[in-house]
């Protein structure tokens, strides 16, 4: 019960990995702040099973992307419960990892970077900013962001996507720099690609068995394999690391 | 473990009544046993410790005392030394301090007594320290010698460990026989210098004792300050007023009380740069000693207007006594201690209700700060790392916030430029302020300092003085008058 009287925010907490996280986190007694921006019934439901897992939970729908959306929920959570321990910045922009059917450079508009840079740099930022002051408050907390492994190993070209979350793991090393004189850590995790989501649902067979064939753990991750070095980097087990990116992907990226 | 404290030339172990006193820390006991002597006893040796000091000590010039004290510090800053290793073994258990925090403190403080600084510490208080050993020329004409007195007593507190070499290396210097009263609290490192003096020079070693009796116990202290002709004491005014009542009136008493010590941080001082190892600096100075040091900061001003708020500076503060926590982790406080934190982190929350401060840290922490936004006079805090931070527009509000409370002021720790500096510690020094040092520098007073700004030297000496027409008229019956 590592997170037992802990508060942690999990954006984007609906469905897929968010999801995973959000129940792992009430497995083991933390009060989860499942974040979602449209699917209520799904979230919901992911309330449902973190209290079924002796945790608490508490669903606010908020639009990451939206500085005010996200005002608004932080002071609910200020409100209702007072503190945030940690959060983990799990939303992104819609995206689908088709590896058949990608956008190639050439063909890649600007527009379609800025919609990743909002979803992944601009959502985390904007939550970064107004979770602070709670943190800053007791001078602690840990801030853990989803990247990806394609930024180490761009084994599919997904430009937009990857140059989103490359700038997300420098965003974090930055911020970790900035906060920890604070005592707050920053951290990214890196999953490789994680099946069944519904984002990575076009992946075909074919190219799975591709990744795994050079994976030295030879499968690809579920979304329960990212649960443990969020955890891990959400707990003071991690008390004296930040400014790190952990990959979690079999061991495909070595750094 | 089981140590013998105090120093007794002329009494043998046997002779003496020992009272155990018990100790524990970091998973660890001592046992310590501290001399009860009888009134016959103490008015022994005090007749013992004079007359030893007028024939032995008195006839010592200064250079050859410094020269003593030099070997007997080196001693204890050496690693690899019998008793070093005793001190750093002992007094992390008797005194609960970390003993990381005791190893540096006490390397950083013995440095201050090694012979050059012995003197500078001589020249801080006399233009020509051979005034202590021949009559010199006055600039008025005439001679003079500074006598020291033939006994003098030490009350000293225990709160921070090696307080007591102070005052012991004043008394000898001057050339005083000196009795040390230990506090129950850290008996021991006056006693094993005295030995270890001893063991350098044993003639120099008759001239002090090291002794104890019970704080309070009326009839004890009454039989050592009957003997005294000069009392150097270090505690609380109302132990101190009882030492006064009880002194014989002839005896020059120089007492030490409590202090409340603050730092004041200039605007110019807050860059994002040079905040953060300011911060640290700040933190250290409370870390150190756990507060319990007269030249302690308890409360830290922090000017408006700079590139870092007073209240984001409040946040680095703490995370740095966060940080120091693990470094240099809080002694297990004494439940009236414990107390004294949480009824003072109590009321903080109490007023942070009205919402002109916030508190930082949970309670768990052994550490907290409180930041005040609004203007608020020097207070103490709960001690054991607890402090106040208060904003404020100007660092000239700071005068008016100190200034009631001379008695209890001592040092300021100041980032300013150093128009600024000057500036402050002319305004400072009007109010009661007597030491003005950087922050990170609170707790290590540079040598030869003017302990509560008076001059630890010669407000224990007594100057002869051969006037000009007594050597004139002697000329006249010399056997080679004309």
């Amino acid at each position: 019960m590592n997170f037992r009287d802990r508060t942690i925010i999990v954006t984007g907490a609906s469905r897929g990995i968010g999801a995973a996280l959000a129940k792992a986190f009430a497995a083991e007694g933390g009060l989860v702040v499942v974040n979602y921006r449209s699917n209520e019934a799904a979230a919901l439901q992911v309330v449902e099973a973190c209290r079924a897992l002796g945790g608490q939970a508490l669903a606010i729908a908020a639009d990451v992307t939206s500085e005010s959306e996200v005002a608004a929920m932080m002071a609910r959570i200020a409100d209702e419960v007072g503190k945030v321990d940690a959060v983990v910045n799990n939303a992104f922009a819609p995206y689908v990892f088709d590896p058949d059917d990608r956008t190639r450079f050439w063909d890649t508009p600007w527009s379609a970077y800025q919609a990743q840079f909002d979803g992944a740099l601009k959502a985390t930022y904007n939550i970064c900013q107004a979770v602070l002051p709670l943190m800053k408050q007791r001078l602690r907390g840990s801030i853990v962001n989803m990247t990806s492994d394609l930024v180490a190993r761009p084994s599919i070209p997904y430009h937009d996507y990857t140059t989103a979350k490359s700038a997300l793991i420098g965003f974090s090393r930055t911020l970790a720099a900035e906060l920890g004189p604070l005592g707050i850590r920053v951290n990214c995790v890196a999953p490789g690609l994680v099946y069944p989501t519904d984002a990575s649902r076009a992946t075909k067979e074919e190219v799975r068995d591709a990744l795994i064939a050079q994976t030295p753990l030879r499968r690809i991750a579920a979304p329960e394999d990212i649960t443990g070095p969020v955890l891990f980097l959400a707990s003071d087990w991690s008390g004296f690391v930040t400014g790190q990116t952990l990959h979690v992907d079999g061991g495909l990226v070595m750094t | 473990m089981t140590e013998f404290a105090g120093h007794l030339p002329g009494l043998s172990a046997g002779e003496v009544e020992w009272k155990t006193l018990h100790f524990g820390a970091w998973g660890e006991a001592a046992e310590i046993r501290v001399p009860v002597l009888s009134e016959a006893q103490a008015a022994a040796l005090a007749g013992r410790v004079r007359d030893n000091a007028r024939t032995y000590l008195k006839t010592l010039r200064v250079a050859e005392i410094t020269a003593i004290i030099d070997q007997a510090i080196a001693r204890l800053l050496d690693r690899n030394d019998p008793w070093r290793q005793k001190v750093e073994r002992l007094l992390p258990i008797v005194t609960g301090y970390d003993a990381e925090m005791i190893r540096l403190g006490l390397t950083g403080y013995l440095k201050t007594f090694r012979q050059p600084q012995l003197k500078r510490f001589l020249a801080e208080d006399f233009a020509d320290p051979q005034i202590l050993d021949d009559f010199q020329p006055r600039p008025k004409g005439g001679f003079a010698k500074a006598f020291g007195p033939d006994l003098l007593l030490h009350v000293w507190a225990g709160n921070v460990p090696g307080l007591p070499l102070w005052s012991l290396i004043s008394g000898l210097l001057v050339k005083a026989g000196s009795i040390g009263k230990v506090a129950t609290a850290e008996p021991l490192l006056a006693g094993w210098f005295a030995r270890i003096l001893a063991e350098i020079d044993p003639r120099l070693g008759e001239c002090l004792a090291v002794v104890w009796w019970k704080g309070g116990d009326e009839a004890g202290e009454r039989v050592w300050l009957a003997q005294a002709d000069a009392i150097v004491a270090y505690g609380g005014n109302d132990a101190l007023k009882a030492i006064r009542d009880r002194a014989p009136v002839t005896a020059r008493y120089l007492p030490h009380g409590h202090k409340i010590g603050f730092g004041m941080v200039a605007r110019a001082a807050l860059d994002t740069r040079k905040a953060g190892a300011l911060a640290r600096r700040a933190a250290y100075d409370v870390m150190r000693y756990d507060q319990q040091g007269c030249y302690s900061p308890q409360m830290l001003f922090v000017e408006r207007g700079g590139r870092v708020s007073p209240r984001e500076f409040s946040a680095y503060v703490g995370h740095e006594l966060a940080s120091f926590a693990r470094k240099h982790p809080r002694r297990a406080l004494a439940i009236e201690e414990a107390a004294g934190v949480a009824s003072w982190r109590g009321a903080q929350e109490l007023r942070a209700f009205s919402g002109d401060r916030d508190l930082l840290g949970d309670s768990a922490d052994s550490w907290s700060i409180v930041h005040v936004e609004d203007a608020q006079a020097l207070a103490p805090s709960g001690l054991n790392r607890t402090l106040s931070i208060v904003a404020v527009d100007r660092l000239d509000d700071v005068v008016g916030l100190v200034a009631p409370f001379r008695s209890f002021l001592q040092s300021a720790g100041i980032a300013a430029e150093p128009e600024e500096l000057f500036r402050l510690a002319g305004l400072l020094g009007q109010v009661g302020v007597t030491r003005i040092c950087a922050l990170g520098s609170m707790t290590a007073p540079e040598a030869g300092w003017h302990n509560d700004g008076r001059f630890n030297l010669l407000d224990l000496v007594t100057m002869t003085e051969i006037e000009h027409a007594a050597e004139a008229a002697a000329d006249g019956f010399a056997p080679y008058v004309d």
